[in-house]
């Protein structure tokens, strides 16, 4: 409460609060050091928001002084009431409660720090998250970590396509950005006991950005340590990472896009929450989708599309149901998965992914939906990018398109064509590395609009207008 | 045979072609060989070199319609080391384009690629974008390129049947894509390549990838083809576990062997006797050794830096295996036939051509200098 917060600490910071980004625009990192000299780390970089789990009166200042915000990571255990409001005290912007704390903790902390405008983010297990709720910020602990999954052999496991299979948290994404504005922090940590490449790191941000969230960058102490002692192939991964988050952050207006895909998805909360399921292996296929939670589904949210796969009809009031009847009468294909299809069991609070059962399960569907997409041209099609994800978004009038790519290999990957619905008379690719450049297009044997990249490095986005 | 003898055959082979051997009664004719060491250099310049070393491209496919078989193998979204497939289990698109140049040059009426794209019956141009090829700089290079995949019926209206003449050793015909009818020349363009069921492929063995999956997969019909399969033919031919679709010949004896190591080497020798190859062209540039595709334990690329080119499949190949370090002749149970038959002998029963190294002229690179062994 700030009647207990002292004024003059508020009152020395508030100049130093003027730069500091507001909370939607945060780009976080968590940060062990407390030495203030690691911030030079930021500089170039842009990342302006630090997760602190220890923090010294001069770290803080420091920080706000290059405009990034702080804030304290509380953990359940004890009361939080008090460590908020000792670190609002100290001058952090706010405090992060991370993990599944008792209901009702989040509301009584931000009812203490109301008057302090102190920001309360909270990290909580997928299942718990408060979508659509008024929150700038919502996250999780929870993900998976992105790359292509690696059997125990060392081979890359095949997805149903005859790709490797892509562990991503882009299809979660998708389902919690559909619920609203705010943006999406995910707080999953790097694996332990594992040697990470500064690829996986790049992969991480990637897939989070493109989607439209954003990875809490987190590296692993090896990492780490190699990186605040100089250590040249660490520092050399630290830019690449900077490079690739100022690819992403240096971009807002593609998290304005709207998807390109003319297939809708209606999935129920529960089942969006997976990691693995039917968004995933969609997206695998690389099939522009648009994410339509079955709470949110309404004659707006299919605009555009003409396809929709209904994954739980019971799920649907009979009012929605009604609107996907509508649309298929209006010559939308509706795919609707079999009544009893739907897995029975009861996720477990630690479940991000699918169990065997579900997955054997989804193959049906899976099957189905394959069958009905076939070849089609749902807003772009793409080729040479099996070790890739995409994202495929335009502006609301459809003017403009923006292609979005991210390489999950340690590989680049060369010759990737794009074949986008419409007719685009200019295409122009960015990438993290500065390259910048037109591109020939042409038309494609359907009449839309193709254009061939030479190289994808960790990502790459093709503009057309 | 020991390893001195067999460098001293290998050594005299051009020497020795008069001396009668084992496969006297099959046609023996010139392979030529060129050092490539990279897709950098000019591949179109040691393809015309061969071309010219084998008699010239010009009586082979001017005025033709030529029909080019590709090796493609396995699902391009599968990669070794994530490099490009071309580098390591497939042909190189370099290859083909040049190959494609030089025939458009030599007068070729018309030049179709094709190959039964793993688990689609889709354009096969998209299984090329998937690849990493850009089929754009194919089709400009020369008049009348086109693309079929003979994964099912394509743009035929009926399959064709290819009789085995003098019967099969395995099936008495086989139903192929019309692309295989259709044609005046046929070109098996292969990759130097060990397999896990047959030892090697190479120009024959890349033959067996004619077979549609419509008819011959694991989900092609019972009664009729399947027009969208999306298997390949493990269980179907590889292990016979179930026969291809009625409306094909049906298997000679069901009761036969279900080896693959027995099944897929006489498969393979049936199809070259019924479709014979008029040029083969092997890839050695780049490849992979221990197996043919990323699904295989064990693989590993290589750079043999070499291109094989010939008029007969079986002496093509004789040598190819020889340039691998392998007696073209080894009975199963050895390398590199360790668990199968030998294609190559197989094949020349069937009186396709000889594997007998004597009898063949090499021109160009000669083995010894173009030996890269894929075993040690």
């Amino acid at each position: 409460m700030l009647r207990t917060v002292p004024w003059v600490a508020l009152l020395s910071a508030m100049p130093l609060l003027a730069s500091i980004a507001p909370p939607s625009a945060w780009v976080p990192a968590r940060w062990n050091s407390t030495d203030s000299k690691s911030l030079d780390l930021l500089a170039g970089t842009p990342i302006n928001c630090l997760l602190l789990t220890t923090y010294t009166p001069e770290f803080v200042t420091g920080a706000a002084a290059r405009g990034i915000a702080t804030l304290a990571v509380l953990k359940p255990g004890a009361d939080p009431a008090d460590p908020a409001r000792k670190a609002v005290r100290a001058g952090l912007q706010g405090i992060v409660l991370e993990g599944d704390f008792p209901a009702g903790t989040a509301a009584r902390v931000r009812d203490t720090l109301a008057d302090a405008h102190a920001t309360v983010v909270e990290l909580t297990s997928r299942a718990r998250m408060p979508l659509g709720g008024p929150d700038p910020i919502v996250g999780t602990y929870q993900g998976v970590w992105p790359g292509i999954q690696v059997l125990d052999n060392g081979a890359a496991k095949a997805a149903p396509s005859g790709s490797p299979w892509i562990d991503t948290n882009t299809g979660f994404i998708r389902s919690v950005r559909a619920w609203g504005p705010a943006s999406v922090w995910l707080g999953y940590l790097p694996p332990a006991h594992t040697v990470i490449t500064g690829e996986r790191y790049l992969a991480a941000i990637a897939d989070a950005e493109m989607a439209g969230a954003r990875w809490i960058v987190a590296l692993d102490d090896d990492f780490s340590a190699r990186l605040e002692h100089g250590d040249a192939a660490a520092v050399r991964n630290w830019r690449g990472m900077a490079q690739v988050l100022q690819f992403f952050e240096g971009h807002a207006e593609w998290r304005t896009l709207r998807s390109y895909g003319k297939l809708a998805v209606v999935q129920d909360h529960d089942d969006a929450l997976l990691s693995g399921g039917i968004l995933d292996m969609i997206a695998a296929k690389h099939t522009p989708m648009r994410a339509i939670p079955g709470q949110r589904l309404t004659p707006d949210s299919l605009q555009g599309a003409t396809m929709a796969v209904d994954v739980d009809a019971s799920a649907l009031t009979p009012e929605q149901r009604e609107m996907l009847k509508n649309f298929a009468r209006a010559g939308g294909t509706v795919l609707t998965a079999p009544p009893g299809w739907k897995g029975q069991s009861a996720l477990q609070p630690d479940q991000i992914t699918l169990d065997k059962a579900e997955l054997d399960r989804l193959n049906d569907i899976w099957h189905d939906v394959q069958t009905m997409t076939g070849r089609k041209n749902l807003g772009a099609r793409l080729f040479n990018v099996s070790s890739m994800l995409s994202n495929v978004l335009s502006s609301d009038d459809g003017k403009q398109v923006v292609v979005e790519l991210v390489n999950y290999s340690a590989y680049p990957i060369e010759d990737v064509s794009v074949q986008v619905l419409g007719v685009f008379k200019h295409a122009h690719l960015i990438t993290p590395e500065g390259v910048q450049k037109d591109l020939e297009v042409y038309v494609t044997d359907e009449g839309g609009t193709g254009v061939d990249i030479d190289r994808v490095s960790a990502c790459a986005t093709v503009r057309l207008d | 045979m020991t390893r001195r003898e067999w460098i001293a055959l290998i050594s005299a082979a051009p020497l020795l072609k008069a001396a009668p051997g084992p496969g006297d009664a099959a046609p023996a004719t010139p392979v030529a060989i060129a050092k490539c060491a990279s897709y950098d250099e000019d591949v179109t310049a040691r393809l015309a070199t061969m071309f010219d070393q084998l008699g010239g491209l010009d009586r082979i496919v001017r005025g033709k319609t030529v029909t080019i078989k590709l090796n493609m193998t396995g699902s391009p979204g599968l990669r070794v080391d994530g490099r490009p497939p071309g580098v390591t289990h497939y042909v190189h698109p370099k290859l083909v384009g040049a190959t494609a140049h030089l025939m458009g040059q030599a007068g070729a009426r018309r030049i179709r690629f094709v190959e039964s794209a793993w688990a689609t019956s889709g354009p096969l141009e998209e299984y090329l974008l998937d690849s990493g090829w850009n089929v754009r700089q194919l089709l400009a290079a020369a008049p009348g390129v086109e693309f079929e995949n003979t994964n099912a019926l394509g743009k035929g209206r009926q399959y064709a049947r290819f009789k085995v003449p003098g019967g099969g050793y395995l099936f008495p015909a086989y139903d192929l894509n019309h692309a295989y009818e259709d044609t005046d020349v046929f070109v098996s363009m292969a990759k130097l390549k060990n397999h896990a069921t047959c030892g090697v492929t190479l120009s024959m063995k890349n033959c067996f990838g004619m077979l549609p999956a419509s008819i011959y997969g694991d989900d092609a019909g019972v009664d009729a083809p399947n027009e969208n399969p999306t298997s390949g033919r493990s269980n179907t031919m590889h292990e016979g576990r179930r026969q291809p679709s009625r409306s094909a010949p049906a298997e000679l004896d069901p009761r036969s062997s279900r080896e693959p190591g027995y099944r897929v080497p006489h498969i393979v020798a049936d199809l070259v006797k019924s479709r014979p190859i008029d040029l083969e062209i092997i890839d050695g540039v780049e490849s992979i050794a221990g197996g043919e595709g990323p699904w295989i334990k064990g693989i590993h690329r290589v750079q043999p830096g070499v291109l094989l080119a010939g008029l007969n499949p079986v002496s093509t190949d004789a040598v190819a295996a020889a340039v691998m370090g392998y007696d073209p002749r080894a009975a199963r149970g050895t390398p590199p036939f360790r668990t199968c038959e030998n294609t190559l002998l197989l094949a020349e029963r069937h009186g396709v051509g000889s594997a007998d190294l004597r009898r063949i002229d090499v021109r160009g690179v000669p083995i010894a200098g173009a030996m890269f062994r894929y075993e040690s």
